[in-house]
């Protein structure tokens, strides 16, 4: 058990939540030594504009509220933002945005992040069954989850082994392979993050609920994977 | 060696020393009756070797048999109860039978869980008064247990009613216990042998992982089949079946989607997982194999009790017709499997021996025009290829020249010489039927279509990799 990854359950827990903000799903994730952006939660404008120049335009912005789960509907997140100019500018609207949203939105900052090389995408999900507990889910992002709903699923713990069959058993396979003339991806990147959340939910299964980390990019094999947004659910 | 826990503890469901009817009667048609009548048919044929003792406060003998008033009158050799007396009567019947010490039994009894509340309370109290005496339950609302070898039958279907299969070594494990009746009752006609039958009802106590565990033992169980509406303990289930895959397959059939998958859910995850994707998931990574449906966990079951295992996934098909090789082929590649490349040894052979227009090759077509002896050089060379693992020899028997006694005989020897295995596809009506039995009763499994038996070889060649995985870690 990562305390730490405890600690930020239980202060959630605490202010009487179930959803994990992105930010705070990130740092359970972090515990357990999975890939992610180098991102910073800055409280203030000023901390914004330092955070930006140490991670290096272009950035990210995505403003973190507990009332505020699906950031895009709300437009609270502002891709490819290039110079200071531009981030004093979006700061002022991301936080409009949030409150015309949800007038009663609690701001807990926002998350200035590197804008990512894209990737070929997949989610990695937990769920709980009444009878078998929690089950890791691995598929394909975008359309290959939302419209053809091909993923895999295998009960947690997993071993290293069942891993690599959930990554071949899912039709899109040839995808991660390398089709059209594509370098194959780091699929040893996947096992390695199925095999790190499933250890952190076996963990933390007497708290956790549900998982999605997607979409998560994955770059050609040795060049690793990176998980771009992240949803925890508690119990 | 000392036997495992559960070895002993459910022992005495499948041989016991002596077996106490509780509600036995002399009304025919009763369960009661119909349970006593096949312990004692099953004692009179010398199969059953233990003693018989029905209890019931209203009589003093049964056909010849002393009648005990109570559960505390009965002797000491007592091992199993099976109850079929009104659900309220079965917690206080418990109680004496914690008290006599006897330590397995079957409650046959339907009227409690499955009704509602009050029912539940009762399977409560009994199972309490189980954990607290080291008592194991099957049931209750269940058939109970049938053992061929041992005369054990509690299966409460008249014999004149519902014919029961010959021994053999697939275990067959049902929570419904009507599935379980009308399945041993084809399987019957089937010419399918069973080693023992569980059906296990409500499951209060005995379920499919105790079962799983006690069958890793079982020297007379070669494969074990499960048919599951609903898993209690998922974790317990997850742990026996990957003990038991290790040693000997398991083929689960699982009926029922719950409402689970339909519920909302909050995350995606969440809302792609119904409760069938997990099964799914949990026949995968234990190793069982998912049946279709009945017909397809008996295809597979039936060619793990009558073959080896395969070394690899590369079918060879030698058929007398060309569109049933057709068949075949199409079938190995659904499952996933691949069509063997005969080695040019086997070509050269087959084409010394073969008339011209006989076809040498996958499918290898001995034509409408041959004998058995056609057949056997192809099986011949098929069973010496390096690059076959696997055959599925088509016999259609109406073909003018072919001797069916010679076929016969040609295909059981090979069967049990080779190390590969052998199934066999007949296809016809009556006269096929006649000769595919006595195939079988040989030992070769027979399917009456290509598909059945290329899906059969499937269900090999799956348990194969699996096993050939763990050895990897």
């Amino acid at each position: 058990m990562k305390e730490e990854a405890l600690k930020v359950v239980e202060e959630v827990l605490a202010q009487g939540r179930k959803a994990l903000v992105e930010y705070e799903a990130k740092q359970v994730l972090k515990a357990y030594g999975l890939p992610l952006p180098e991102e910073k939660l800055a409280k203030t404008l000023e901390e914004a504009i330092k955070y930006a120049n140490e991670i290096g335009y272009p950035v990210v912005m995505k403003l973190m509220s507990p009332q505020i789960l699906h950031k895009s509907d709300a437009k609270v997140v502002m891709l490819n933002i290039k110079n200071d100019e531009e981030l004093k500018q979006k700061w002022e609207e991301i936080h409009e945005n949030a409150r015309k949203y949800r007038p009663d939105a609690e701001i807990l900052g926002v998350l200035i992040a590197p804008m990512l090389k894209p990737g070929r995408e997949i989610i990695i999900g937990v769920t709980e069954d009444p009878q078998f507990g929690h089950a890791i889910m691995f598929g394909l992002g975008g359309i290959f989850v939302e419209i053809l709903k091909d993923v895999t699923f295998r009960i947690i713990p997993i071993e290293e082994k069942d891993a690599w069959a959930m990554i071949k058993s899912i039709k899109g396979y040839p995808i991660l392979a390398g089709a059209r003339g594509e370098p194959p991806a780091d699929m040893k990147a996947i096992v390695d993050m199925m095999l790190k959340v499933s250890e952190l939910v076996d963990d933390l299964k007497d708290y956790i609920k549900e998982m999605d980390l997607n979409p998560v990019f994955v770059y050609p094999e040795g060049e690793g994977a990176v998980i771009v947004d992240a949803r925890i659910i508690l119990k | 060696m000392k036997s495992p826990k559960i070895v002993e503890e459910l022992k005495p469901f499948f041989e016991p020393k002596a077996v106490a009817i509780i509600g036995a009667t002399n009304k025919k048609g009763k369960v009661g009756n119909v349970i006593f009548e096949n312990f004692k048919r099953n004692k009179e044929q010398g199969i059953f070797k233990g003693n018989i003792y029905p209890v019931n406060p209203k009589l003093d003998e049964i056909e010849g048999y002393r009648v005990y008033k109570s559960v505390k009158e009965l002797p000491d050799d007592t091992d199993l109860a099976v109850i079929a007396i009104p659900a309220p009567f079965v917690p206080n019947t418990m109680r004496e039978i914690a008290e006599k010490g006897i330590k397995a039994v079957v409650i046959i009894t339907g009227g409690f869980g499955e009704l509602g509340e009050e029912g539940k309370k009762m399977e409560e109290e009994i199972l309490q008064i189980a954990k607290e005496n080291g008592i194991r339950v099957i049931g209750p609302n269940c058939v109970g247990v049938y053992v061929p070898d041992t005369g054990v039958d509690t299966v409460f279907l008249p014999e004149e009613k519902m014919d029961r299969p010959k021994s053999g070594s697939i275990a067959f494990v049902s929570q419904s216990g009507a599935f379980a009746a009308a399945m041993l009752d084809w399987a019957a006609l089937a010419g399918i042998g069973i080693g023992k039958m569980v059906s296990y009802g409500n499951k209060i106590d005995v379920d499919d992982a105790d079962l799983m565990d006690y069958f890793i033992y079982d020297d007379s169980i070669k494969v074990v089949t499960l048919y599951i509406e609903g898993v209690k303990e998922g974790r317990k289930f997850i742990e026996a079946a990957k003990r038991i895959t290790k040693v000997k397959p398991v083929i689960a059939l699982k009926s029922g989607r719950t409402e689970y998958g339909a519920k909302a859910a909050s995350s995606h995850t969440g809302s792609l997982a119904g409760a069938d994707v997990i099964y799914d998931a949990v026949f995968k990574q234990t190793g069982i194999l998912r049946a279709e449906d009945f017909e397809h966990m008996f295809d597979v079951a039936k060619a793990f009790a009558k073959c080896k295992l395969p070394k690899g996934d590369r079918i060879g098909i030698i058929t007398d017709g060309g569109g049933a090789g057709v068949m075949a082929s199409d079938a190995v590649a659904k499952f996933g499997l691949k069509m063997a490349e005969l080695s040019e040894e086997t070509i050269k052979y087959l084409k010394e021996h073969f008339p011209p227009h006989a076809v040498a090759g996958n499918p290898t077509d001995v034509v409408g025009d041959t004998d058995a002896q056609r057949y056997k050089h192809a099986i011949e060379a098929f069973v010496n290829d390096p690059n076959v693992d696997a055959i599925v020899v088509i016999v259609l028997f109406q073909v003018p020249l072919l001797n069916e006694e010679e076929i016969i005989e040609i295909l059981a020897d090979y069967a049990k010489k080779s190390e590969k295995p052998i199934v066999a596809v007949a296809m016809g009506g009556k006269k096929t039927e006649y000769y595919a039995k006595i195939l079988e009763e040989k030992g070769v499994p027979v399917y009456p279509t290509p598909e059945r038996g290329v899906r059969a070889v499937a269900g090999l060649v799956h348990y194969t990799k699996y096993l050939e995985k763990l050895k990897e870690e």
